[in-house]
């Protein structure tokens, strides 16, 4: 049983808008899997718009290496995207494994960035596509980065009149890109590590690695330094190897040494190697 | 022509129509809903309640507690030692305390927080192994609840006989029931001043006569009935909404409904024990077993509940379907502050079965033998005396059941590095433990000229309806739509006992075949098999007491030794092995079971398609256990936070009836419900040592304590 | 309060729901419809499942307001005792139902299943189940039932 509200279902965003600046404590409710199970366990609020009617908030359109998409497009529409497939595979295949087919099917990109769960799963591929999020309200319109989108757990910059409009992302024609979740179960379970890569390969050569890690830290993150270090190196042994010690390095510098970092940092080395290797 | 067959389930047209009620889709006119506020204190003395808001909320119509209850406020299914609502202190986190009714549910669920309690806090016995010498009494007796032994030849001599010994210890964890439906039912007052109970469980007559003593009422003033039942497996064996919603009936003398959130049902359905195995077995150079010792330490939670079921039964399958010439078996059960534990699908067994089938496997290892050659060479057949010296007669299919299996043993090949193969087998006494536990039937012909089935025994899922009515079918040689099966109602029923133990089928079956012998005679003098209709044979009989047949079973047992349970507890066992396929990835410490082969001792297969559906479900359990499922208190609050297999954890599964049929069985007929869950993990464990090197002595082998395992090992 | 109007399966019907109301409970106590069940009330179940627009939904986590001008099916649109559906055959046939509770969630995440693809692979067909738990079955008589019925129908919307 859910706590009592009112609720509105815009159809145009300026409208969605209108009522974030007036309504009083007032949320967003895109597929509502993350708010209303919130709410059953105790969070409140008297208002809530509900954005999923609203045609432009489920767009998605690209022109080559840029992408935008629409915050209100299910988990299930963004890994059936073809667009998606061939030039985000990472975030498609992080799609196609979120919660259970239900939830793919409620579930949208928006709501699991404004959640911001240290285990979203799309937030991993979405870092590795140097994601830029467009916010707006009534005030006016600005951009941020996914990076400095996310504050804390569970937080972000939002503002409670604000609207994310688009999650735009940048297209990676040419790597090699994959995502890895590992959970207590086969399916339909939370992350407890993840693991998202695009690797540009020449030979015998990497030209540019992006990688992200979930759930280890805080935020999910991305190794930027060992990124760096990958970029133009040999492939071989060595190099992975060294590159997996330094990302373990990078998440006990980030959140110091944690118990559950017995189990998850040998993981994360041999998930990044896996990784690498291809 | 009627059973051994894959005849459909006679519930099953209804199930896929969406059309059978459930205690929760009944409503009464006018209805009141109950919830229960609850202790939020492991170990408290309850100083102060102070219900004046919740009692001036909006919509609220009573509270209730201790106090309102007219009878006796413990229950419990062997000690009554459990409240219905806390007395002067709460003895586990979850415990009942008030009961609060409301005009709607959200009108109660609100008031529940406006209740304030104030505790005074008591020391807290969290550890079994702490338990027995705490100060902290949890009853005035002590807190040791129970404690069993099974002395069988000279456990020194067994173990001055033998070349190897091996010796581990294993622990499991907390597991929840699960069932899809939670806890409810409604309740009302009768036009002949009766309180009826309608709710989702596994025993009626059991929770009418807990009923008649919570009200201090005789039996015949309530009335219980079986809603259809979203699955049992224990946990709805206990009283759970049902003296609830009676004392409130009683108070209100209006009709109340209630039913548990997933929340509550966690909380508060007693778990699978956690035991604690300390396992020392001897063999001889040749692989023959000489001794087994064990010691295993259970917890209980604050009450009884089955906890004298488990540590018993535990107990006496301590050493698996082996026949072990020394053994000594100390079981003991404790009672801590912890969630209360009870009867969940194996009573023990399958904690037991994990730790005996690694055993075999160690004892293997250290011999160079063949796991599947010790098996068969230490396998019970007739003629072999189990662990309390009962000479087994008939249908002992463990090593029939190892012959199954065995071709694919010995095929088997590892594609890859990280495949492993793992065999489990277990044996499972069939019904309650040395003690009478009988059922009844009662077959009447109807003025339309039909044969009606009056049964007692509740049709959870496992399909019992169908079975009886097979069992029926083929004594009385009658098709489906000769006969009208009513069950599940006091009132129309005579007790058949508990849908547990895995017994219904062995023992209602056996009651329905017993009242169908005595029908048939009657219809045969009758001249029905020379052709006259049923119908006809109604009109004409002048006395209709004489269309009633009543059939009785009750399987012959003996009591066990309180000493050295030397004794035959249990009439017939089933056996089972379970050969299995895993995956692990070391990488992550993932585990994929890919494969299971399954070969079942059922007696015999009244329905292939319900003894395989059990196998199947007791798999699935059985997966959760070996790898996921765990109760932790505190944290696991729901489905979020407690994993149970989805069918993309399911593995391939062969199955493979064995028939050996059992002599006082109903054609054959022993039971196959919880043998089906009992060797899976076992075997899911020993694959894992196959695969990867590593034991697992901890259950659920997740994939953490899995991959710090292989870490371990790495060094 | 909000007046909705759906298509329920197959009916125009229309009805006024709270603000704050579950489709899961509409269904339920608005249109008597008790075959969608309420086994944990926060998605991780599935005996709540519903189809919206032919796709599985959580109903116990979907507004009411939300299925305004779509169209929605329970079990009940699938078949009647006199006319089956193919895969309640099946799953009757087949032995893939036990307590029954997880049945109606079942049945609809399939039908969705063989609307898109008539000929599923095993693999497709136990991830098109995966957001339907089951205690009793093991799962494996019901993607038995899919299968077997798969080739019998044709299921349209
Ligand atoms: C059973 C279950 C399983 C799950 N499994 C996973 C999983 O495996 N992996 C995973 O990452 N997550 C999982 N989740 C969480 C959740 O489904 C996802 O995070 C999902 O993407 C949330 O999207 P939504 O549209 O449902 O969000 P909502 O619940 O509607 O919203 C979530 C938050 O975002 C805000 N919001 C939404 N859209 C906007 C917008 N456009 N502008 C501003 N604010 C907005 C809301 O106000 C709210 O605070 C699971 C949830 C459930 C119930
Ligand atoms: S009730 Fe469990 S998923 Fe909806
Ligand atoms: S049949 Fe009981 S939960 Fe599926």
């Amino acid at each position: 049983m859910l706590p009592d509200f009112a609720s509105v279902s815009p159809e145009t965003k300026a409208d969605a808008l209108a009522y974030l600046a007036s309504l009083d404590d007032v949320r967003v409710i895109a597929g509502g899997t993350d708010l209303l199970v919130n709410m059953k366990r105790g969070e409140l609020c008297s208002n809530v718009v509900d954005i999923m009617n609203i045609e432009e908030l489920r767009l998605l359109s690209g022109d080559g290496t840029d992408i935008a998409i629409g915050p209100a497009i299910t988990h299930a529409a963004i890994s059936a995207a073809a667009m998606l497939n061939d030039l985000a595979g990472s975030l498609s295949a992080a799609c196609g494994w979120i919660g259970s087919p239900q939830i793919r099917n409620m579930g949208t990109i928006g709501g699991n960035l404004a959640n911001a769960s240290p285990a979203a799963d799309l937030i991993p591929p979405l870092l590795i596509h140097d994601t830029v999020l467009k916010i707006e309200s009534q005030e006016g319109k600005r951009e941020e980065r996914l990076d400095d989108f996310i504050v804390a757990p569970y937080e972000t910059s939002l503002k409670p009149h604000e609207l994310l409009t688009w999650v735009c992302i940048k297209g990676l024609p040419g790597y090699r890109e994959g995502y890895r979740r590992i959970a207590r179960r086969a399916a339909w379970a939370i992350s407890r590590l993840s693991v998202a890569w695009a690797v540009r390969e020449d030979g015998d050569r990497f030209v540019d690695v992006k990688l992200a890690i979930g759930s280890c830290t805080p935020m999910p993150f991305r190794p930027r330094n060992v990124e760096k270090f990958l970029g133009g190196r040999k492939k071989d042994d060595h190099t992975i190897g060294e590159a997996a010690a330094l990302v373990v390095e990078e998440i006990r510098r980030i959140t110091g040494d944690r118990p559950s970092f017995a189990y998850k940092l040998p993981v994360v080395k041999g998930l990044v190697q896996k990784a690498l290797r291809g | 022509m009627y059973i051994g067959n894959e005849m459909n389930r006679i519930d099953a047209l209804d199930k896929v129509l969406g059309r059978p009620v459930y205690a929760e889709d009944l409503s009464a006119k006018g209805a009141l809903f109950g919830c229960i506020f609850r202790s939020t204190r492991p170990h408290a003395f309850i100083r102060r309640i102070d219900t004046r808001a919740a009692m001036a909320s909006p919509g609220i119509v009573k509270v209730l507690s201790c106090h309102d209850i007219p009878g006796e406020n413990l229950f419990g299914i062997i000690k009554k030692d459990q409240p219905y609502l806390a007395q002067d202190r709460v003895r586990c986190i979850g415990e009942p305390v008030l009961i609060v009714l409301g005009e709607t549910e959200e009108a109660a669920r609100k008031a529940l927080q406006l209740i304030e309690v104030e505790y005074e806090d008591a020391e807290v016995v969290s550890d079994p192994f702490l338990s027995e010498d705490s100060t902290a009494l949890i009853h005035d007796k002590g807190n040791l609840l129970s404690r069993r032994k099974v002395i069988k030849g000279d456990i020194e001599k067994g173990f001055k006989e033998a070349d190897v010994i091996v010796e581990h210890t294993y622990s499991t964890s907390w597991l929840d029931h699960a069932f899809m439906e939670t806890e409810s039912g409604v309740g009302y007052p009768d036009s002949k001043g009766r309180i009826v109970v309608i709710s989702s469980t596994q025993n009626i007559h059991y929770k009418q006569k807990e009923i008649s003593r919570l009200l201090a009422v005789p039996e015949e003033k309530i009335k219980v009935v079986q809603a259809t039942t979203g699955g049992g497996f224990g946990g709805k064996l206990d009283v759970t909404v049902e003296g609830f919603i009676a004392l409130s009936v009683h108070h209100t003398r209006r009709p109340v409904v209630m039913r548990f959130t997933r929340e509550e049902s966690f909380l508060s359905n007693t778990k699978r024990h956690p035991l604690y195995i300390e396992y020392k077995t001897g063999a001889r150079k040749d692989g023959i077993i000489t001794a087994v010792k064990v010691g295993i330490t259970g917890d209980t939670g604050p009450f009884a509940s089955y906890g004298e079921t488990v540590c018993l039964r535990a107990a006496l399958h301590a050493t698996g379907p082996y026949e072990v010439p020394n053994v000594h078996v100390d079981s003991r059960m404790f009672y801590t502050n912890n969630p209360v534990s009870g009867a969940m699908r194996g009573f023990g067994i399958p904690q037991l079965a994990f730790a005996h089938e690694s055993q075999m496997d160690e004892v293997a290892l250290m011999l160079k033998m063949d796991p599947f050659d010790i098996r068969m060479m230490n396998a019970l057949k007739k003629g072999s005396l189990t662990a309390t010296s009962q000479v087994l007669q008939n249908s002992v299919g463990i090593i029939e059941t190892l012959r199954k299996v065995e071709p694919y043993w010995r095929k088997r090949s590892k594609k890859e590095d990280r495949a492993g193969f793992g065999l489990g087998c277990m044996y499972y006494g069939i019904g309650n433990t040395g003690v009478s536990n009988p059922a009844n039937a009662c077959l009447n012909i109807t003025g339309d000229g039909k044969i009606a089935l009056h049964t007692g025994a509740c049709e959870i899922g496992q399909g019992s309806d169908t079975t009886l009515v097979q069992i029926l079918q083929e004594t009385l040689g009658l098709k489906i739509e000769d006969i009208v099966l009513v069950r599940g109602d006091t009132d129309t029923s005579k007790d058949a006992g508990s849908s547990s133990a895995s017994r219904q089928t062995y023992i209602s079956g056996g009651a329905v075949f017993d009242a169908a012998l005595k029908m048939r005679q009657y219809l045969d003098e009758k001249g029905f098999y020379k052709g006259r209709p049923i119908r006809e044979i109604y009109a004409s009989e002048a006395d209709k007491k004489l269309l009633e047949h009543n059939g009785f079973f009750d399987p012959p047992t003996t009591p066990v030794d309180p000493e050295t349970s030397k004794g035959s507890p249990y009439a017939t066992y089933a056996f089972a092995t379970h050969m299995t396929e895993v995956e692990v990835e070391p990488e992550t410490g993932c585990c994929t079971v890919k494969r299971v082969y399954a070969a079942h001792d059922v007696g015999r297969a009244i329905n292939l398609k319900n003894v395989r559906g059990q196998i199947y479900g007791g798999i699935a359990m059985g997966v959760g256990f070996a790898l996921m499922e765990e109760f932790v208190p505190g944290k696991s609050e729901s489905f979020d936070n407690y994993y149970m297999p989805t069918s993309m954890d399911m593995p391939d599964v062969e199955v493979f009836v064995v028939e050996d049929r059992e002599p006082t069985g109903p054609f054959g007929a022993k039971g196959v419900g919880e043998p089906a869950l009992i060797p899976q993990a076992a075997s899911i464990v020993n694959a894992i040592k196959d695969a990867t090197g590593v034991r697992p002595f901890e259950l659920p082998c997740h994939i953490e304590r899995l991959k710090m395992l292989l870490e371990k090992a790495k060094g | 309060m909000k007046i909705v109007s759906f298509a329920l399966n197959g009916k125009k019907v229309s009805c006024e729901v709270q603000d704050r109301e579950l489709l899961l409970h509409a269904l339920r106590e608005r249109f008597s419809i008790k075959s969608v069940k309420e086994g944990c009330g926060i998605g991780e179940c599935g005996t709540c499942t519903v189809l919206i627009d032919n796709e599985p939904h959580y109903s116990c986590l979907t507004l009411a307001s939300k299925v305004d001008g779509h169209d929605v099916k329970t079990v009940e649109y699938l078949g009647d005792a006199g006319l089956l559906h193919p895969l309640q055959k099946a799953f009757i046939e087949a032995g893939a139902v036990q307590c029954g509770y997880c049945t109606p969630g079942m049945l609809l995440s399939a039908y969705s299943l063989l609307m898109k693809n008539e000929n599923p692979s095993d693999s497709e067909i136990r991830e098109a189940i995966s957001g339907n738990l089951c205690r009793c079955t093991g799962y494996i008589q019901i993607v038995e039932a899919i299968r077997d019925a798969a080739g019998l129908c044709k299921c349209k919307p």
